[in-house]
C-alpha cells in the first residue's frame, strides 16, 4: 500500500514537473522529451521482490564499459544509425544496473578464472585459481584440500534445480569451468602434474559433475581435453594423456552428445546434453559458419528450452567467450561482432523467458587496456578513423583528425599488445623510427586490421577498470550503485531464497 | 569492405610499392593469407584449390620462428600473440600459412607485415626438423 502511494505521489510530482516544463523553449526537443519520458519509465519501475525460480547469468568476457561502449556503436551502425544513439537489449529502463569492482585477491588486474569464481561462490579469489579459498595457493595441488567452495550451481542443485553452461570459448576455460570445477591452476584443463591426488582435470571435473546429477546441460567448444591423445572426434582431436575418453563416459551415462550444427539441431528434450563444437574454442562470430556451429543465440534458446522442463527451476551461465580473445589479438573487428552475438544471446533470453520467475543478470568479468580516442564526429566509424566534429547538422566532418605527427587515427587504440606503434629492431630496441603507421579508412576497417597500441606487448592484457551489470527480474534492483563482483553471487542467492 | 574479388584486382591494378633490392621479384599475384581459407567456416578457398603449384605473392605476418637458422617459418593472418589467457597450451590458428625459404630465414617482428612470394602447396606434410605438420605451404619462397 505505501509503495502505491509513494508511486502515485512521485507520479503525480513528475506530471506538475511536465506541466511547468512546457514553457520552456527547449521543451519540444527530442531531447527533452525523451529525457521526460526515460524518468517517467523509471518512476514505474516497480521492484519485483518475489522468489526467483530461475537464475540466468550472461557474461560477455572481456566486455568492460569501454568495449561494450563499441559494440554499441558498431550495432547501431550496422543498423543505419550514426551509432551513439543505439540501445543494446539490456540497456533500457527496464534494466537495473550498476558498476563493478572485478579485481582479485592478489591481482588489481584480474584474470577470468576468480572473477567468473567470484560470481558462482560469493567470494572473491586468487588470480588463476577457480572456487578456491583465499588460502589456497596458484599451481600447488597440496593446497587445494580445505579450501574447496561451495558453488552457487551446487547450492541450486539441491533445491532441485537443473544447472547449464554454455560458452563460445573451450567448456574447460575460466568462465564456464567456474560453474562446476574447484582447481588450482585454470590451466589443468584436461590433466593435472604428477602426483596431483587432490583434485582432477577440469574435464573430468564436469563429467563427473553430469553424473552427481548437478550439470544438465553444457555446450561450447574444447573437445580436445574430453578425448585420448590423438583420437578424433568431429572438429576435435584429443591430448589427454591417461586414454580416457570422457564423451564416452558421459554418454555412458545417458548423456546426449552433439559435435556439430547438424547433431545440434538434433538433440532432444529427454535426456542432459554435452555438445563440444570445436577442438579448441569455437569460431568467432565473424568466421563461424552456421552448417558448422550454431550462434550463441541458438545455443541459449535450446538451453532454456531444456533446463525450463524442470519445475524447481534452473541456473544458466551463458559466456561470449571471444569478445576477450579478440581484445587480446586488438582486433576490434572481432570484438564488436562477438559483442553483437552476445547482444543477440541475451535478447533471447529475454525472449523465452519470464520477468516475473527469472532473474536475468547481464555482466563481464574484467575490461580489457581498450581507450577512445577523440574529438571524434558523430558517426565517425567506430571501427574506423576519427573525423572531426561538424559545425552544423549532427554527423562528422569529412575531415580527419590529425595527431600531431599529422597522420590520422582510428577512434578505437588500445595501451598495449600487438599493434604497438614501437617495434623490435634489429638491435632488439624496441623503436618507431618512421613514427605512426599511415592508416586508411580502409585498412582500418578491414576485418583482420589490429589497432594501434602504445606499449609493445605480444598479447594485449586485461585491465582493472570497472565493469557493468544489468538486471531484470526478482530482486534485480538490488543492483545499485557501485559493487564487488561477488555481490552478484549474493543478489542470486538472495533471490532464490527470499520469502 | 572490399569483396575478396575487388581486392584481387586491386592488387593486380596496383604497382608493387619499394624497390626490393637483393630480394627477388614477387609473382604477379598478391593476395591475403585469409584468402586461401573460406570466409567463413573451415576448409581451404577456391582460390587456394585452384591456384595449387602457382606462384603467388601472399601477404601476412611472421611467427616467431621454431628454430634458429632455419629456412622454414609459418605466416599468420594477424601478428600471432601469444594469449596465456587464450591458450593453455602453444596453439597455432587453423588459418595460417608455412613457408620454405630459399635463404636462412632473416627474422621480421612478428608483427610487421611482410609479403611472401612462393610456390603454392596443398596436402600434408611433415617438417623433418621441427615436426610441424602443414597443410598448405608456400616452397622455394621469398619475402620482402
Amino acid at each position: 500500500m505505501k509503495r502505491t502511494l509513494i508511486s502515485a505521489l512521485a507520479l503525480a510530482a513528475a506530471t506538475s514537473a511536465h506541466a511547468q516544463d512546457a514553457a520552456l523553449p527547449q521543451a519540444s526537443s527530442p531531447w527533452f522529451t525523451d529525457g521526460q519520458a526515460a524518468v517517467a519509465a523509471m518512476i514505474a519501475r516497480q521492484p519485483n521482490t518475489a522468489r526467483a525460480r530461475n537464475v540466468i547469468v550472461l557474461v560477455a568476457d572481456g566486455n568492460g564499459v569501454g568495449t561494450n561502449y563499441i559494440t554499441r556503436l558498431f550495432d547501431g551502425q550496422q543498423k543505419g544509425m550514426l551509432g551513439e544513439e543505439n540501445v543494446l537489449p539490456y540497456e533500457t529502463p527496464e534494466w537495473s544496473s550498476a558498476l563493478i569492482k572485478t579485481y582479485n585477491i592478489n591481482a588489481q588486474t584480474p584474470d577470468s578464472a576468480p572473477t567468473a569464481g567470484a560470481m558462482n561462490t560469493g567470494v572473491k579469489q586468487r588470480f588463476n585459481l577457480i572456487n578456491l579459498g583465499g588460502d589456497a595457493i596458484h599451481d600447488d595441488c597440496a593446497t587445494v584440500t580445505g579450501n574447496e567452495l561451495t558453488t552457487f550451481a551446487e547450492i541450486v542443485s539441491d533445491m532441485g534445480k537443473s544447472v547449464g553452461a554454455v560458452s563460445t570459448a573451450r567448456l574447460t576455460h575460466a568462465t564456464p569451468a567456474a560453474v562446476y570445477a574447484k582447481t588450482a591452476n585454470r590451466n589443468w584443463e584436461g590433466s593435472v602434474p604428477e602426483g596431483c591426488d587432490s583434485q582432477t582435470d577440469i574435464a573430468t571435473q564436469l563429467i563427473d559433475s553430469m553424473e552427481a546429477g548437478i550439470i544438465d546441460f553444457a555446450m561450447g567448444g574444447g573437445g580436445r581435453a574430453f578425448l585420448p591423445e590423438g583420437e578424433a572426434n568431429g572438429q576435435s582431436t584429443g591430448r589427454r594423456t591417461d586414454g580416457v575418453n570422457l564423451i564416452d563416459r558421459a554418454t555412458g551415462l545417458g548423456v546426449q552428445f552433439a559435435n556439430d550444427t547438424a547433431s545440434f539441431d538434433a538433440l532432444t528434450m529427454d535426456a542432459p546434453v554435452l555438445a563440444l563444437f570445436n577442438d579448441s574454442h569455437m569460431e568467432y562470430e565473424a568466421d563461424r559458419a552456421d552448417d558448422d556451429e550454431p550462434s550463441l543465440a541458438e545455443m541459449t534458446r535450446k538451453a532454456i528450452e531444456f533446463l525450463s522442463q524442470n519445475e524447481n527451476g534452473y541456473y544458466l551461465e551463458i559466456e561470449a567467450g571471444r569478445v576477450d580473445h579478440a581484445n587480446h589479438d586488438g582486433n576490434a573487428a572481432r570484438v564488436v561482432r562477438d559483442g553483437v552475438a552476445f547482444a543477440e544471446a541475451v535478447a533471447m533470453a529475454d525472449e523465452l523467458t519470464d520477468e516475473s520467475d527469472t532473474l536475468i543478470i547481464v555482466t563481464a568479468d574484467h575490461e580489457h587496456s581498450i581507450a577512445m580516442n577523440g574529438y571524434c564526429g558523430r558517426g565517425s566509424d567506430i571501427m574506423g578513423l576519427c573525423y572531426d566534429v561538424a559545425q552544423s547538422g549532427d554527423k562528422h566532418s569529412d575531415e580527419l583528425v590529425l595527431g600531431s605527427d599529422g597522420k590520422p587515427f582510428t577512434v578505437v587504440g588500445y595501451l598495449n599488445g600487438a599493434g604497438s606503434v614501437l617495434v623490435e629492431q634489429p638491435d632488439g630496441s624496441f623503436a618507431a623510427p618512421e613514427g605512426r603507421a599511415d592508416i586508411t579508412q580502409e585498412e582500418a576497417t578491414d576485418l583482420d586490421y589490429v589497432q594501434q597500441a602504445l606499449v609493445p606487448k605480444s598479447s594485449e592484457s586485461h585491465s582493472g577498470e570497472d565493469v557493468a551489470v544489468y538486471a531484470k527480474g526478482p530482486w534485480a534492483h538490488l543492483f545499485d550503485s557501485t559493487l564487488e563482483q561477488n555481490v552478484i553471487f549474493h543478489v542470486m542467492n538472495h533471490a532464490i531464497t527470499a520469502e | 569492405m572490399p569483396t575478396r574479388r575487388l581486392f584481387i584486382a586491386r592488387a593486380l591494378a596496383t604497382p608493387l610499392a619499394a624497390p626490393m633490392l637483393a630480394r627477388p621479384a614477387l609473382a604477379d599475384t598478391s593476395i591475403r593469407l585469409r584468402d586461401l581459407y573460406r570466409v567463413r567456416g573451415t576448409g581451404l578457398s577456391d582460390l587456394a584449390r585452384a591456384s595449387a603449384g602457382q606462384r603467388l605473392s601472399v601477404s601476412g605476418f611472421m611467427a616467431p620462428p621454431l628454430k634458429a637458422e632455419s629456412r622454414f617459418f609459418v605466416l599468420t593472418k594477424r601478428p600471432m600473440a601469444v594469449c596465456p589467457f587464450c591458450e593453455s597450451e602453444a596453439d597455432w590458428p587453423n588459418d595460417i600459412l608455412a613457408v620454405y625459404t630459399k635463404r636462412v630465414v632473416d627474422v621480421s617482428p612478428f608483427n610487421v607485415l611482410i609479403t611472401v612470394s612462393g610456390v603454392l602447396e596443398l596436402g600434408s606434410y611433415r617438417d623433418p626438423d621441427t615436426g610441424f605438420v602443414s597443410m598448405v605451404r608456400l616452397s622455394d619462397a621469398s619475402y620482402a
